[in-house]
C-alpha cells in the first residue's frame, strides 16, 4: 500500500506491505537509517521520532497510521546552515559513546526542550526514561541537555 | 565525430578568455531553500582537538559529530544491491540429541532461497580456548540458544516465517541447570568429558596454619546472578562474495583479526580470501568478542550468490549471545585483633554455561583478583568452572572481577564491624602499596589503591557523614 | 522509614590478557603537510578508542589530535589487533602506536638533521615542528621535513611496530607468576536510602576515584566511569536473567530490568594522579575497572543503612525486605 507522509519538511512516499512499521518504512524504504532497531517492541527507545509534535516509538506505529502526518527524525535536527544546539552540546561534552541510543535520545531531548526550555534535572530524567543507554550512565547526556537548553533560551530570548 | 586539434585549441581559447572564470570567485552562492545538504554548511571547530600537546586534552570525538547527525553507520544500517535476509532457528530444548532436521517445507516457500544446517559447515566448531561450540548444532543441542538451522529469504518476514516450517526431531536428554549439581558430574553436558572443564589454583604460604593462628575467622558464601550485556545494538553481520572467490563480512564483531581466523578455520578457507570489516560497534562489553553468525552468512551468501544480512532480535541477544558467569563464592578470612588479614581461603564455582567461550580468561582473572588488593601472606584460591545446560557464559565487563569484588569487599566490612573498626581504616591497614606482593607473588608497580581510598573518602566526606 | 547508609569498595584490575600473548600492531604514515594517518586493527566500540589512539599518535609526532586521521577495523588494510577487550586498548595498542610513530618520526629526524646542522639525536617533535632540543628556535615545520624526506631524499616517513605486554607464566600447581604487566586501582563510595518498609533501595550518590595512569582524554575516562557505574547499579539492584526449567523467562527489555535515566545516582568523579612508566605517556586503562566496585559499595551501604548483609545479587526490594524482617524477628526472639 502507498503511504505518504512529511518527513523533516519533505513530502515522501513509499509502497509498503500493510504490516510495515513506521520504523521499517523510514529505515528500509526512505533511506533514513538514523532511527534504530534495538528491540522492535517499544522498550528501548532507539526508534524514537517525533510525529505531529509528540515523541513516539516508531517501531510501535504502523506506517499506515503515520500516513499524512508530520515526522521529524534525527536527520532533520540540523538545518542547512547550522547544527542544532543539542547536537553541538552533545558533541562538545562527549555525551554519546557508541551512539546507538543517540538519535532516539536527541529526539526525546528536542521534544522536551521544545516544550520546556529550561527543564530541571528530574524533568530531564523523566523525559529520557524511555530511552535506554548502556554506555554512558546518562550523566553527560543530562548535562548536555541542560547546556543546550540554556543556549536555546539565551538565543531565543 | 572525432575531436580535431583545431577544435581543442578553439575550446581552450574560449576557456582562458571566459570572464567569469578569470575573476576571483567571490560571488556569493544563493542555494535554493530546498537544497538538500548532508551536513550543515558551518560546522563548529573543536579547540581541544587543535591543541598541542595532544595528551590530556578533552578532545571531542569525530564520531560524536556523526552520532549527533544520525550519520553513523552501524552494520544493520548497511544495504547492498540484491541483499537478502537470514534468520536462525534456535533449539527447543535445553539438552537434546538431534535426530533429524527437515528443511524441505521451508525451502518450498516462495521467497526462500536457501537453508543451511550444521552438517554443511566444513569445520563446525569454534571457541577462543576450547573449540567446543558448534556454529550450528548438528548432533546435540546443549542450551536453548543453540542454533540448529538457518534460512535465507528475500525479506526478513519470509525468513522468520520459514523458520516455523523447519521440522527438527529431538530426543530430549536429561539436563543439569545448577552449578553445584553439575559439579557432581552425574549428568554430563559434553560427555565423555567431565563437567568441570577448567580449574585454577593459587597458593601462597600456609593458609590452614594461619587460619588456626588467627584471632577471628570469618566465613560467608556469596552468589551472583546471570546478567546480559544488553548492548543497544543487536549483533549484526552482512556477508558477500566477489567474482574472485573472496568473501567480505561486515560485522559488529569487536575482534576482527580473531574473527577472520575463525571464519577461515570454520570454512576451510585461506585468510587472504577473507575480509572482515567493522564500522563502529554499538556497545560490546564483551559480548561481541567471538563469531556468531559470520560463517553461516558466508555460506548462505555463497549458496545464493547474493549478499546476506542477519541481525539478532532482542530475544536472540538474551538467549543466544553470551552472558556473565554466575559465581558461587566461599570466602574464609582469618584476621588478628589489630585487623590485619593473616589468611584468606576462597572457593569459586563458576557457572560455565553450555560452552567454554571466555571461561578460561574469567576463571584466571577471577582467581587472581579474588583475594582483593590486600597484602595477604597465606592464600588459597580454588576455582572450578562447570558446564550447565544454560546460556553460554562468556566475557562480560570485568571477567569475574565484579563478582569477587562484591565478595571480598562485603567481607571487609563484616571484619570491620566485628572489630569495631572503620571500613576505611581496615582497608588502609591491609591495602597494597608500591612494591607489594600480589597473590601470584608479582611485585606490583604503579600501585594507587591507598591513594584512591583516601581521595575518595575525602571527596565523599566519609568521616563527617552522618545518618 | 527511610534509612540512609554509606558504603565503600576498593578494587584492583589488570590490563591485558592473563599471561597469554595479546599483541597489537600499528602503522603511522606522515603526510607531506605534517598531518598523519594512523592504521589500527582495533574496532571502535563506543569507548572512544580511536580518539584516544589518535591523541597518542599526535603526541608522539608533536602534532594535534585533529591532524591525525585514524583508519581502523578492516582486515584488508589495517594491521592485526587482539581487540578491544580486557581494557587493553589504550595500553597495548597505545604502546604499539607510540613505537610505530617513533619509527616514522626517526625518518623525519634523519631528514631534518642535516638541514638544521645537528645530529638526529638532538631533535624533538613539538608544536608541529622538528626543533633542536634546548634551542627550539632552530626548527623546521614537520610538513616541510616530511616533504623533503619523501620527495628530495626519497624516504617516505612511515613506521610500523607492535607491542605485547611482558608476562611470566603461572605455575600450574600454585598459580605463582606474573600474569599482567600492570594493574589499575579504584575506590567507589555509595550513599543509599533504604525504605525499611518496602526494601527499596535508592542510590543517591556515588563518588568514584579511579587510577588510570595518565588520562589521555579525561572527558572519555569520565564517560567510562559513569557508564561503568550504571552497569554496577544494575548488577547490584536490578538485573537478573530469570531461568526456569531450562528456559529464560524474561528474554526482553520489558522484564529484564536495567538502569534508566531515573535510576542513576549523582556521580562525582576524580582521577588519582598517577603515571605508569610502562604505559603510553604513563597511561594504563579504564574500560572494565569502572564497573567493578560499584555493586560492592552499594551492598555495603545497604548494610550500613539497615544492618542486613545481602549475600546474593541482585539486592531486590523483596530480598532486602525479607532480610530486614528476618533480622527483626531474630531481634524479637532475642528480646
Amino acid at each position: 500500500m502507498l503511504v505518504q507522509l512529511k518527513v523533516n519538511g519533505e513530502l515522501r512516499s513509499a509502497d509498503v506491505p500493510p504490516e510495515t512499521t513506521l520504523l521499517k518504512m523510514l529505515r528500509e524504504h526512505l533511506g533514513l537509517t538514523g532511527a534504530k532497531l534495538g528491540c522492535d517492541v517499544g522498550d528501548c527507545g532507539t526508534c524514537t521520532v517525533i510525529v505531529d509534535g509528540q515523541s513516539v516509538n516508531s517501531c510501535l506505529m504502523l506506517a499506515a497510521k503515520a500516513s499524512g502526518r508530520d515526522i521529524t527524525t534525527i536527520e532533520g535536527l540540523a538545518n542547512s546552515a547550522d547544527l542544532h544546539p543539542l547536537q553541538k552540546s552533545f558533541e562538545e561534552l562527549g555525551a554519546l559513546q557508541c551512539g546507538f541510543c543517540g538519535p532516539g535520545m536527541l529526539i526525546s531531548a528536542k521534544n522536551l526542550l521544545d516544550k520546556n526550555p529550561e527543564p530541571t534535572v528530574p524533568e530531564i530524567r523523566d523525559a529520557l526514561s524511555g530511552n535506554l543507554c548502556r554506555c554512558t550512565g546518562y550523566t553527560k547526556i543530562i548535562e548536555a541537555i541542560q547546556d543546550a537548553g540554556r543556549a536555546m533560551s539565551s538565543a531565543g530570548a | 565525430m572525432a575531436t580535431t586539434v583545431k577544435d581543442v585549441k578553439k575550446g581552450a581559447k574560449n576557456l582562458t578568455t571566459d570572464k567569469d572564470l578569470t575573476a576571483p570567485a567571490v560571488k556569493p552562492l544563493t542555494l535554493p531553500k530546498d537544497n538538500p545538504v548532508i551536513y550543515p554548511l558551518t560546522l563548529p571547530e573543536s579547540e581541544a582537538r587543535r591543541q598541542t600537546p595532544a595528551v590530556g586534552q578533552r578532545a571531542s570525538r569525530p564520531d560524536g559529530r556523526l552520532h549527533g547527525l544520525g550519520q553513523t553507520k552501524y552494520i544493520d544500517d548497511l544495504t547492498f544491491p540484491h541483499m537478502i535476509f537470514a534468520k536462525v532457528l534456535r533449539s527447543e530444548h535445553a539438552h537434546a540429541r538431534i535426530i533429524s532436521i527437515d528443511t524441505s517445507e521451508a525451502e518450498a516457500m516462495p521467497g526462500v532461497l536457501a537453508t543451511l544446517t550444521g552438517k554443511e559447515i566444513p569445520v563446525n566448531s569454534f571457541g577462543p580456548t576450547l573449540q567446543d561450540q558448534p556454529v550450528l548444532a548438528d548432533s546435540v543441542v546443549r542450551h536453548r540458544g543453540d542454533g540448529v538451522a538457518a534460512v535465507a529469504a528475500v525479506t526478513e518476514q519470509i525468513a522468520a516465517d520459514a523458520l516455523e516450517k523447519i521440522k527438527v526431531e529431538y530426543e530430549v536428554l536429561p539436563a543439569v541447570f545448577d552449578s553445584l549439581e553439575a559439579l557432581k558430574d552425574e549428568i554430563k553436558v559434553h560427555p565423555p568429558h567431565s563437567n568441570i572443564y577448567t580449574s585454577k589454583v593459587i597458593k601462597k604460604g600456609d593458609v590452614e596454619k594461619a587460619l588456626a593462628a588467627s584471632d577471628h575467622v570469618f566465613h560467608r558464601q556469596f552468589r551472583t546472578q546471570m546478567v546480559e550485556h544488553v548492548p543497544l545494538e543487536p549483533h549484526s553481520s552482512v556477508a558477500l562474495w566477489d567474482g574472485n572467490g573472496r568473501v567480505t563480512i561486515y560485522t559488529s564483531l569487536g575482534r576482527i583479526t580473531l574473527g577472520r581466523e575463525d571464519v577461515a578455520r570454520t570454512l576451510g578457507m585461506a585468510q587472504s580470501k577473507i575480509r572482515l570489516v567493522g564500522t563502529i560497534v554499538g556497545g560490546n562489553f564483551g559480548g561481541k568478542n567471538e563469531i556468531t553468525n559470520e560463517p553461516i552468512l558466508a555460506l548462505l551468501s555463497k549458496k545464493t550468490g547474493r549478499p546476506v544480512k542477519c541481525t539478532f532480535t532482542r530475544g536472540d541477544e538474551f538467549i543466544s549471545s553470551t552472558i556473565r558467569h554466575p559465581f558461587i563464592m566461599d570466602y574464609t578470612s582469618g584476621v588478628n585483633k589489630e585487623g590485619k588479614i593473616l589468611a584468606r581461603k576462597i572457593r569459586l564455582v563458576l557457572d560455565g554455561g553450555a560452552y567454554c567461550s571466555w571461561t578460561g580468561t574469567t576463571i584466571g582473572k577471577g582467581s587472581i583478583l579474588a583475594p582483593g588488593p590486600y597484602n595477604i601472606d597465606n592464600l588459597l584460591v580454588e576455582a572450578y568452572a562447570v558446564y550447565t545446560n544454560k546460556t553460554t557464559t562468556g566475557a562480560m565487563r570485568g571477567f569475574g572481577a565484579p563478582q569477587v569484588c562484591f565478595a571480598y569487599e562485603s567481607q571487609m566490612d563484616d571484619i570491620a564491624e566485628k572489630l569495631g573498626m572503620d571500613p576505611l581504616e581496615i582497608r588502609l591497614r591491609n591495602a597494597f602499596s608500591e612494591g607489594s606482593s600480589s597473590p601470584t607473588s608479582q611485585v606490583l608497580q604503579s600501585v594507587a589503591v591507598r591513594e584512591s581510598l583516601i581521595q575518595a573518602s575525602e571527596r565523599f566526606g566519609w568521616k563527617e557523614w552522618t545518618q | 522509614m527511610i534509612r540512609r547508609g554509606k558504603g565503600m569498595a576498593c578494587m584492583w584490575y589488570p590490563i591485558g590478557f592473563t599471561v597469554a600473548a595479546n599483541p597489537s600492531a600499528a602503522t603511522v604514515k606522515i603526510n607531506t603537510d605534517g598531518t598523519a594517518t594512523l592504521l589500527t586493527g582495533t574496532v571502535e566500540t563506543g569507548q572512544g578508542a580511536l580518539t584516544v589512539l589518535g591523541q597518542i599518535a599526535a603526541e608522539t609526532l608533536g602534532i594535534s589530535t585533529d591532524d591525525v586521521h585514524v583508519v581502523s577495523a578492516d582486515t584488508d588494510s589495517t594491521p592485526m589487533d587482539t581487540g578491544a577487550i580486557a581494557s587493553r586498548t589504550t595500553y597495548v595498542t597505545g604502546n604499539a602506536i607510540v613505537r610505530a610513530a617513533e619509527v616514522a618520526r626517526q625518518i623525519l629526524f634523519e631528514a631534518a638533521a642535516p638541514l638544521l646542522d645537528v645530529k638526529p639525536e638532538q631533535l624533538e617533535a613539538r608544536d608541529r615542528k622538528i626543533q633542536v632540543l634546548g634551542f627550539p628556535s632552530k626548527s623546521i615545520s614537520i610538513g616541510k621535513v616530511a616533504q623533503h624526506s619523501e620527495s628530495v631524499i626519497g624516504r617516505p616517513a612511515i613506521g610500523s611496530a607492535s607491542y605485547n605486554p611482558p608476562t611470566v607464566a603461572m605455575d600450574p600447581q600454585t598459580g605463582q607468576g606474573k600474569p599482567f604487566n600492570t594493574y589499575v586501582y579504584a575506590t567507589q563510595i555509595a550513599e543509599v536510602e533504604v525504605d525499611d518498609e518496602t526494601g527499596e533501595v535508592e542510590v543517591k550518590k556515588i563518588v568514584a576515584v579511579h587510577d588510570c595512569g595518565t588520562p589521555i582524554n579525561p572527558m572519555l575516562v569520565e564517560g567510562q566511569i559513569q557508564g561503568g557505574i550504571s552497569m554496577g547499579v544494575g548488577f547490584a539492584l536490578q538485573e537478573e536473567i530469570l531461568f526456569k526449567d531450562g528456559k529464560q523467562i524474561n528474554p526482553n527489555l520489558t522484564n529484564y530490568i536495567m538502569p534508566t535515566s531515573l535510576d542513576m545516582p549523582e556521580i562525582e568523579v576524580e582521577l588519582v594522579d598517577n603515571y605508569d612508566p610502562t604505559g603510553p605517556f604513563g597511561a594504563k586503562g579504564a574500560g572494565e575497572p569502572t564497573a567493578v566496585p560499584t555493586a560492592a559499595a552499594i551492598l555495603n551501604a545497604i548494610h550500613n543503612a539497615v544492618g542486613v548483609r545481602i549475600t546474593s545479587l541482585p539486592a531486590t526490594a523483596e530480598k532486602v525486605l525479607a532480610a530486614i524482617n528476618e533480622q527483626r524477628a531474630g531481634e524479637g526472639k532475642a528480646a
